[in-house]
């Protein structure tokens, strides 16, 4: 499938609904079963596969909705990871999750998510996964000599889920890894790990980095000027950050430095329910072409819209899509 | 019947209980009670530590309308401290027999508005009132708001709390700097700020400490004064002269801060208030045999109240409703005589009561709601509390709330100081508000309903007794962040 100048797409989540949230926790509270919760999943993931089509996204994701969080779908499914179940009072509560032997290579079940998400649509389908440093930044570490150990081997696990997500049809890899920005001092080891996880992957592989969504807020502050020069040694195809809510200034690191890859640039304010028009979209879009052509620009959200009511997350992606098709005319494509 | 005692004065609850078991007795014998009603009476004993309050000693709360199949609900509330010697038959009579038509006893009133939440009631237009018109208030009355509070002064001063906020926001500063996350500008915001005394001891504890710590963080401090009164924002000045360059004076909203200061989403290190949360526009809400009513007020005064005051004023009966309206929306100058007005304004107000009603939660809009808070997630706050419970909704607190963390940085922190119930079996066990503080409204502040909309925002919120002061009721919530 050819995609257009500019394609548009999504960090990975859609909304995620209230009704739903008191679903899940009812789930870990016991009070409704597995099966009639992964039943409200299907539903509720074909419902945002088509709103994402209806916005008018190029790339779509199934919109994350099976997931309690960017962490314990993983954990859940990583073999060798402990977890203590009790832990959840709330469902987007993290898990008390710990390793304590040598991770087996098993699935992870997310080709059975892609197959889902292919069923449903006729898109480029993309897939986001959250790296190996975020996610040893949650769970204890009980083996591994060293938390670099620990995601080089939750690399090589993943690697071979990343392989089979390929021969599945995905043309479209994203790693989530908001935890660099809180933790710039594990970026050396980071970039490695990185690297070994995309290593012989057949897809066009993007790595997310933002400030982070916890709650719909970030977790962090400060400039991305701590990802460089380190970053450029990445293997990737594509670097996503966010600047809508940061705003511009660090779209400089990009004349500054000659970045190999293409960037995902973030356009919509995912912290704020306020919904951006067309046109403030197209100037954001603009400045990014400042430093970067527009064969090599992707435009998303600065992150996943999960924390957005879904008719905010509707018309911000409308937007997305309305401002994009604006530059686009600009650029007589 | 039943009889609810929700106060633990025993003297006070023994005394009054027995009466009023063998008084309603003795009533329905004589016929002023249907035997169905007195089946179905529920009769909550109080005791109402405001001196100044919206009630009757003896008041009625009926559910509005009837939802068929189930009995209405009907409620006889009793000050306990506020009820006269002797005068209990009477008022119960009068009471029961309310119960079946509007007798004398309801129709002595004269009424100021129809009922609608407390929310909207203009028992806030009042409270608004005397914020902007403080001074008018304070030179009639002879003393000062702090002078009126319980204590005679703000807590919002006292040195050791200071001294404790001061460390704990250096410590902060100082763990950025370690992890070289140290923003350029250091932003603080005080909304609510009184005289600026607190901000004026906060600045001069804080430059000392940072002088005694070489740590030179001040001159990087950026202290926000924020009040909904530009008024008092121009009083506040002489209490931070000697920080100037460092303050700057805001008018905001205090239930809507974000609004003002947008651009500071996600800059604000530290954000307080004290006595703030108390003031704001709140609402009750009443669960009976497992259903939710909102409570909805009439605000009226008793016909005799009414007569005097207008003799004193020189209004007529038939004219005072407008001319409170007046009073409301342009002060004391609603009467020629501006002295007067201010009379006028001081005696309504203490004269000024509350009719109440419940009305069924189903039949009215979720958007009733404070943003945050709807049917089905209070419902699931409220499984593990008292299936009986009349409880704040503190609407205005959680909006401020809701409005303020949007502002705080990532490792920001909210502290408030105010009176919060921590738990809802409290509920049952003390009054908790409306009461009349001087010119101004008191709520005791829901703080498990601020707990559970704060989790749902990445906080979790922990209530400190404040210790600074003995026998203070003042908690300190602060917030940290969610993992």
């Amino acid at each position: 499938m050819n995609l257009p100048v500019l394609p548009t797409t999504v960090v990975g989540s859609y909304s995620m609904p209230g009704w739903l949230e008191r679903l899940k926790t009812e789930y870990f509270a016991r009070r409704i079963s597995r099966h009639d919760l992964d039943e409200v999943h299907d539903a509720v993931t074909k419902a945002a596969i088509k709103d994402q089509e209806a916005a008018g996204l190029d790339i779509i994701t199934d919109g994350e909705l099976r997931r309690d969080n960017m962490i314990d779908y993983f954990v859940e499914k990583l073999p060798g990871v402990q977890i203590d179940r009790s832990s959840k009072k709330f469902y987007y509560d993290f898990y008390d999750s710990e390793v304590v032997g040598k991770l087996p290579a098993a699935s992870l079940g997310l080709v059975e998510d892609l197959r889902f998400l292919k069923s449903f649509t006729e898109r480029e389908a993309k897939v986001c996964v959250t790296g190996p440093h975020s996610l040893v930044r949650r769970i204890r570490n009980r083996h591994y000599p060293n938390e670099a150990a620990f995601a080089a081997d939750i690399a090589r696990v993943m690697n071979l889920e990343l392989k089979e997500l390929v021969k599945a049809g995905t043309r479209y890899i994203q790693i989530d890894e908001p935890y660099y920005s809180g933790f710039p001092e594990d970026l050396d080891w980071g970039v490695e790990v990185l690297n070994a996880l995309v290593e012989g992957v057949e897809a066009k592989t993007a790595i997310h980095i933002c400030y982070g969504n916890r709650y719909g807020k970030p977790s962090w502050e400060g400039s991305y000027r701590y990802l460089f020069p380190r970053i450029l040694q990445a293997k990737v195809n594509q670097l996503t950050l966010e600047f809508a809510r940061r705003g511009g200034e660090d779209l400089d690191l990009f004349r500054e430095f000659a970045v190999p890859f293409e960037l995902g640039v973030g356009v919509i304010d995912v912290k704020t329910q306020a919904v951006e028009t067309p046109d403030v979209v197209a100037e954001r879009i603009r400045k990014a072409l400042e430093v970067m052509p527009a064969e090599k620009l992707f435009i998303l959200p600065d992150c996943g819209c999960f924390h957005l009511p879904r008719p905010v997350a509707f018309a911000k992606l409308r937007a997305m899509v309305e401002g994009t098709h604006q530059v686009r005319k600009e650029l007589g494509s | 019947m039943i009889l609810y005692v929700n106060h633990t004065r025993r003297e006070a609850a023994a005394a009054t209980a027995n009466e009023i078991v063998s008084t309603v007795l003795s009533l329905l014998g004589e016929g002023h009670l249907e035997p169905a009603q007195f089946a179905r009476l529920r009769i909550d004993l109080d005791w109402v530590q405001y001196k100044q309050n919206f009630r009757e000693p003896v008041m009625v709360t009926r559910e509005s309308g009837q939802v068929p199949g189930r009995p209405s609900v009907t409620e006889l509330h009793i000050d306990s401290r506020q009820i006269p010697a002797g005068s209990l038959r009477e008022s119960l009579r009068c009471a029961f027999s309310n119960l079946n038509s509007e007798d004398q006893c309801v129709l002595a009133r004269v009424y100021l508005e129809e009922f609608k939440t407390f929310r909207s009631s203009i028992a806030w237009d009042f409270n608004r009132l005397y914020w902007h018109r403080l001074k008018d208030w304070e030179q009639a009355s002879g003393k000062s708001y702090e002078a009126a509070l319980p204590g005679g002064k703000s807590e919002a001063h006292d040195p050791g709390a200071i001294a404790d906020s001061v460390a704990d926001f250096w410590t902060l500063l100082r763990d950025l700097e370690v992890q070289n996350q140290l923003p350029p500008e250091l932003f603080i915001l005080e909304i609510g700020i009184g005289m600026g005394t607190r901000a004026g001891l906060w600045l001069d504890r804080f430059r000392a400490l940072d002088q005694q710590r070489g740590t030179n963080y001040y001159p990087r401090v950026r202290f926000l004064l924020g009040d909904y009164s530009q008024a008092t924002l121009d009083r506040s000045r002489p209490a931070v002269s000697e920080h100037l360059e460092l303050c700057s004076f805001i008018v905001l909203n205090a239930l809507d801060p974000i609004k003002t200061l947008s651009f500071l989403r996600h800059k604000i290190l530290h954000i307080h208030l004290t006595n703030v949360y108390d003031n704001l526009p709140d609402e009750e809400l009443v669960r009976r045999d497992g259903h939710i009513y909102w409570l909805q007020v009439r605000a009226y005064l008793s016909a005799a109240d009414a007569a005097r005051i207008g003799a004193e004023c020189g209004v007529s009966a038939a004219e005072l409703p407008k001319t409170i309206s007046r009073l409301l929306e342009i002060g004391p100058e609603c009467l020629a005589d501006r002295a007067l007005g201010v009379t006028l304004w001081q005696e309504i107000w203490k004269a000024v009561r509350l009719q109440e009603q419940l009305v069924d939660a189903d039949s009215l809009p979720s958007s009733s709601y404070p943003e945050g808070l709807d049917a089905s997630n209070l419902e699931s706050m409220l499984r593990d509390a008292p299936s009986d419970l009349r409880f704040h909704l503190s609407s205005g607190a959680l909006e401020s709330f809701r409005n303020t963390l949007p502002l705080l940085h990532p490792r920001g922190y909210l502290q408030v100081q105010d009176i919060f119930v921590t738990s809802l079996g409290d509920y049952r066990m003390g009054f908790h508000g409306p009461g009349k503080l001087d010119g101004s409204i008191v709520n005791w502040v829901n703080g498990v309903l601020l707990r559970e909309v704060a989790e749902r925002f990445g906080y979790d919120l922990h209530f400190a007794p404040f210790h600074y002061r003995p026998g203070s009721r003042a908690s300190v919530l602060y917030t940290t962040r969610r993992e």
